[in-house]
């Protein structure tokens, strides 16, 4: 009809021109797909987030046989039902599918905001140099605040740990990190040191493991009253409350770590040490090897040169960003003169414990030994190393960690409760019953490990 | 005629082309096409047909996601893994633990203790009668653990959670963090902390677990001057303000209320349990078992929570609480209690959350830390917030939690983003000489030399 119309050439024309059009289109078409893949186009689209599904699904096949757990697919599943159950109105009363990310936001007050100066070399802050002087002076005019304080011939001390601000990605993490902070309060309590439970990241760039640099300076120039800083990690619980730290052992060193010098000094063994609970002396020296050990901790490109190199150096180390621990063995291994004199890697106690090779034992050590050993027998901390309570992905099953966990908290919770005359059922449990009646003359009787009113809390009188 | 020949000859050899490609489209509408044409068409029907599928499959992955259209077995896989963690979470957070005893014979040995009739014992145990002398004794013999350090009394805040997990994981995290609030504020001030996870009493359960918490820690620490109660889900929101002890000499409970409420009103909220202090003494000890009574679980609690729906104005018909129970009893025995107890409306040591959490920016333009009272509440207690609006109550604990989080940055140098973030900003830079920003800002260094 058309060719009837135009005439035969024009007829041929625009068919060849339709033709030519639908294939410009589809091509235009074409082009705007890859666009919007390339540039972003939510959680689908991105030819990255399609690299990475294929990445997991290959290594899904291959991780078959080892038993990881996927908490985050657990949580979403739930959710995702909840949601389509509950009512998502504003005002529902329902917290389980809230999702609190929806109130966190960042405004502005008015206040100046101080940032650190992104050309210079990363550092901790402006180099201090007189540090044991400025403290000395300010002790003397404070005799308020002593750094011995007042307990006999005990060193004052800020125990340090910490977790995010925001929720644990795990559905129970947070749970155990409140169970973790209780078991720190009592052993604190009983020792008479005081806790920080920092909640705050510092330094956006010193992120995960490394948080902790800024954090332990900041601490140690904000409160020179404290003598020794105490890091511990979040996943580590304390399980011998009767033990005290030998502080007359370390009255020359300014660093006290678990770990044995010849995996250090000779082997190079990045567990050769643990920095997961360790003893740092408020002194111009801790400054100066918190500067010495921060320049690998910058994340992104720093961290992983870093990584590479530390992965070179050090024995066993697998592949993967430079952490903490790793790169105090290679300070230590490397610059032994400077630093080794000052440093104390103390195996005879457990500074830290392995979990691993501690909790399947308590039995057998409730039945052969006693609290206040602080070692093998009886270890002073359980570090639930690999565990990571608080995240979607451990090193090792779920149940066996929560599990253990729990057995670690009630083996050293019964030490707490036995001084009003408690303890648990058996390590698992929750539950607690009576081993000593209520008595009309409660100060006639002791506990049995004299917890209530110990030496190491009495004062200088 | 030969040029019109030529011409038509012309004209039909120009006009065969057109109709050899007439007689050629003819022949492939006949099917009959040269082998070439044939292959180019079939070539640009594939090449077609690869664009279009190409197009296809970008849309379907914009639309369904790669993993769906290629995982069966992985699916199945992290099915099974959900259902494995949920089995463990659910585990974790039930009651029963099939390794316990038998928990009959454990109540039933404590219900025959618990006759609360009897001379010689309370709900709570024996009655001690001594506790004054004893306490003494032990003080004048244990001078290595004073009662009065630089002049505050040996205080310990007790607090507590149920052993098991919240019912829902946003409820252990604002726990955590309401302890973290705690923990600061007693680092400050230099009082003890002692969190309870344990269901020491199964009579006294929920609220009432307290009272035999408190009793415990009394006759447990002769040392302790006062024992302050305090729920979890109250926060500390002014870390500058110190208890005012010397105004309570003569007390011996300190507790946040309104005398018109208790004693014209009789109003069930005329004092709030939620924050409390109870001095370590004989008195006290008689407090708790008397207070004690309508508290034990089953016929008693219920039978007691008609007598004071009855009686106090406003209570809803429930079992007794233990607010409840110690307005009833301060109410009707008046004359033997109330000398030593101080009712204290005149700072915030409970401050009820509502009218709080959103003047706290009127209060930091206007005011500043150290007043406790309506101008910068000490105490923010968010109760009844399991029964309000999940968005509202949960905002309005992150608002008072990072409230007073500033407080405590605010030595180091920090700040938060805004009242509802989590993160931080530096609003002072570093300093070579750290010690001049500590005594200008340090909290417990202006106390002290305020203290003396």
């Amino acid at each position: 009809m058309i060719g009837r119309l135009l005439g035969p050439r024009r007829a041929r024309q625009l068919q060849r021109f339709v033709r030519n059009g639908k294939l410009t289109i589809l091509c235009l078409f074409l082009t705007v797909i890859m666009f919007r893949g390339y540039l972003g186009a939510g959680r689908f689209g991105t030819p990255e987030k399609d690299l990475d599904d294929i990445r997991e699904t290959l290594s899904y096949i291959r991780r078959r046989a080892e038993p990881r757990r996927v908490l985050e697919e657990a949580l979403m599943a739930a959710q995702g039902e909840l949601k389509s159950a509950e009512n998502a109105a504003a005002g529902s009363n329902n917290y389980t599918d809230f999702d609190i990310s929806k109130i966190f936001r960042d405004e502005d007050d008015g206040v100046e905001e101080f940032r650190r100066d992104p050309s210079q070399p990363y550092s901790l802050g402006p180099k201090i140099s007189n540090w044991d002087e400025q403290r000395a002076e300010w002790l003397e005019r404070n005799p308020k605040f002593p750094n011995f304080s007042g307990r006999i011939n005990k060193p004052r001390v800020l125990l340090v740990t910490g977790s995010s601000p925001k929720p644990c990605e795990n559905p129970v993490g947070d749970h155990y990190l409140l169970k973790s902070i209780k078991n720190k309060i009592d052993y604190c309590r009983l020792h008479g040191i005081e806790i920080f439970y920092n909640m705050a990241l510092l330094d956006a760039e010193m992120s995960g493991f490394w948080a902790k640099l800024p954090l332990i300076r900041k601490l140690l120039l904000s409160h020179p009253e404290v003598e020794f800083l105490w890091w511990m990690d979040s996943d580590a619980m304390f399980t011998d409350m009767a033990f005290e730290l030998p502080w007359e052992r370390y009255k020359d060193v300014n660093l006290v770590m678990h770990g044995w010098d010849e995996m250090i000094y000779d082997q190079r063994n990045w567990i050769g040490l643990n920095t997961g609970s360790f003893l740092l002396r408020n002194s111009q020296w801790s400054l100066d090897i918190l500067d010495t050990w921060a320049p690998m901790g910058p994340k992104g490109k720093v961290r992983e040169e870093a990584g590479k190199v530390l992965t070179r150096e050090l024995k066993d180390r697998p592949v993967f960003e430079a952490d903490d621990q790793s790169a105090m063995v290679y300070i230590l291994a490397s610059q032994k003169e400077k630093w080794a004199d000052k440093v104390y890697l103390e195996s005879a106690y457990y500074l830290h414990g392995y979990w691993g090779i501690l909790v399947d034992r308590y039995e057998e050590m409730i039945e052969s030994y006693h609290p206040g050993y602080g070692d093998h027998r009886w270890p002073l901390v359980t570090h639930f190393v690999g565990c990571k309570p608080c995240g979607k992905f451990g090193d090792y099953p779920v149940e066996r960690c929560l599990k253990q966990m729990d057995r670690a908290f009630h083996f050293g919770d019964n030490q707490i409760l036995q001084m009003y005359g408690f303890i648990h059922n058996s390590l698992g449990s929750r539950k607690v019953r009576r081993i000593r009646n209520e008595t009309s003359n409660p100060l006639a009787v002791r506990d049995e490990l004299g917890l209530l009113h110990p030496a190491f809390k009495a004062v200088k009188v | 005629m030969g040029a019109e020949a030529t011409y038509s000859a012309q004209k039909r050899s120009s006009t065969i082309l057109p109709q050899t490609t007439a007689a050629a489209a003819n022949g492939a509408a006949r099917g009959h096409l040269p082998k070439g044409r044939q292959a180019d068409r079939t070539f640009n029907n594939i090449k077609i047909t690869i664009l279009c599928g190409f197009v296809t499959i970008l849309v379907l992955r914009g639309t369904i996601g790669l993993n769906n259209l290629v995982s069966f077995e992985a699916e199945a896989e992290s099915q099974y893994l959900i259902e494995e963690t949920r089995r463990i979470v659910a585990a974790i957070r039930s009651d029963d633990d099939p390794l316990d005893s038998d928990s009959d014979s454990d109540s039933n040995s404590d219900a025959s203790e618990k006759t609360p009739n009897s001379n010689s014992s309370s709900i709570l145990g024996p009655k001690i009668t001594n506790w004054d002398e004893d306490k003494k004794l032990w003080r004048r013999r244990n001078p290595q653990f004073p009662y009065y350090i630089n002049g505050r009394p040996k205080t310990y805040l007790v607090t507590g959670s149920p052993p098991r997990p919240c019912e829902n994981a946003i409820g252990d995290h604002y726990l955590l963090k309401f302890l973290k609030n705690k923990i600061d504020y007693c680092r400050i001030h230099g009082i003890e902390i002692v969190y309870n996870m344990a269901h020491l009493d199964k009579e006294m359960a929920g609220s009432w677990s307290k009272l035999p918490l408190m009793r415990r820690l009394m006759v447990a620490h002769p040392e302790a001057e006062w024992i302050w109660w305090m729920d979890s889900d109250a926060l500390f929101t002014d870390m500058v303000f110190e208890i005012p002890f010397h105004r309570y000499r003569g007390s011996n409970l300190v507790i946040h209320g309104y005398p018109d409420m208790l004693f014209k009103e009789k109003s069930w909220i005329a004092l709030n349990t939620g924050s409390f202090l109870l001095r370590n003494c004989q008195w006290s000890l008689e407090l708790l078992d008397a207070w004690a009574r309508m508290g034990p679980s089953g016929r008693i609690r219920e039978e007691a929570g008609k007598v004071l729906t009855s009686n106090l104005k406003g209570r809803p018909a429930f079992e007794a609480d233990d607010q409840s129970a110690l307005i009833y009893l301060l109410v009707s025995e008046q004359e033997r209690w109330m000398k030593m107890v101080s009712i204290e409306s005149s700072y915030f040591l409970h401050g009820f959350w509502e009218g709080l959490v959103d003047r706290y920016e009127e209060m930091m333009e206007k005011y500043r830390p150290g007043f406790g009272d309506e101008r910068w509440p000490f105490v923010t207690h968010f109760v009844g917030c399991r029964t309000c609006a999940a968005a509202r109550c949960l905002r309005s604990m992150e608002r008072a939690y990072n409230f007073a989080d500033n407080q405590v940055l605010n030595l180091y140098g920090f700040r938060h983003r805004g009242l509802v973030s989590p993160n931080i900003k530096r609003i002072r830079n570093e300093s070579i000489t750290p010690l001049v920003n500590v005594d200008k800002f340090g909290i417990r260094n202006s106390l002290r030399g305020r203290r003396g």
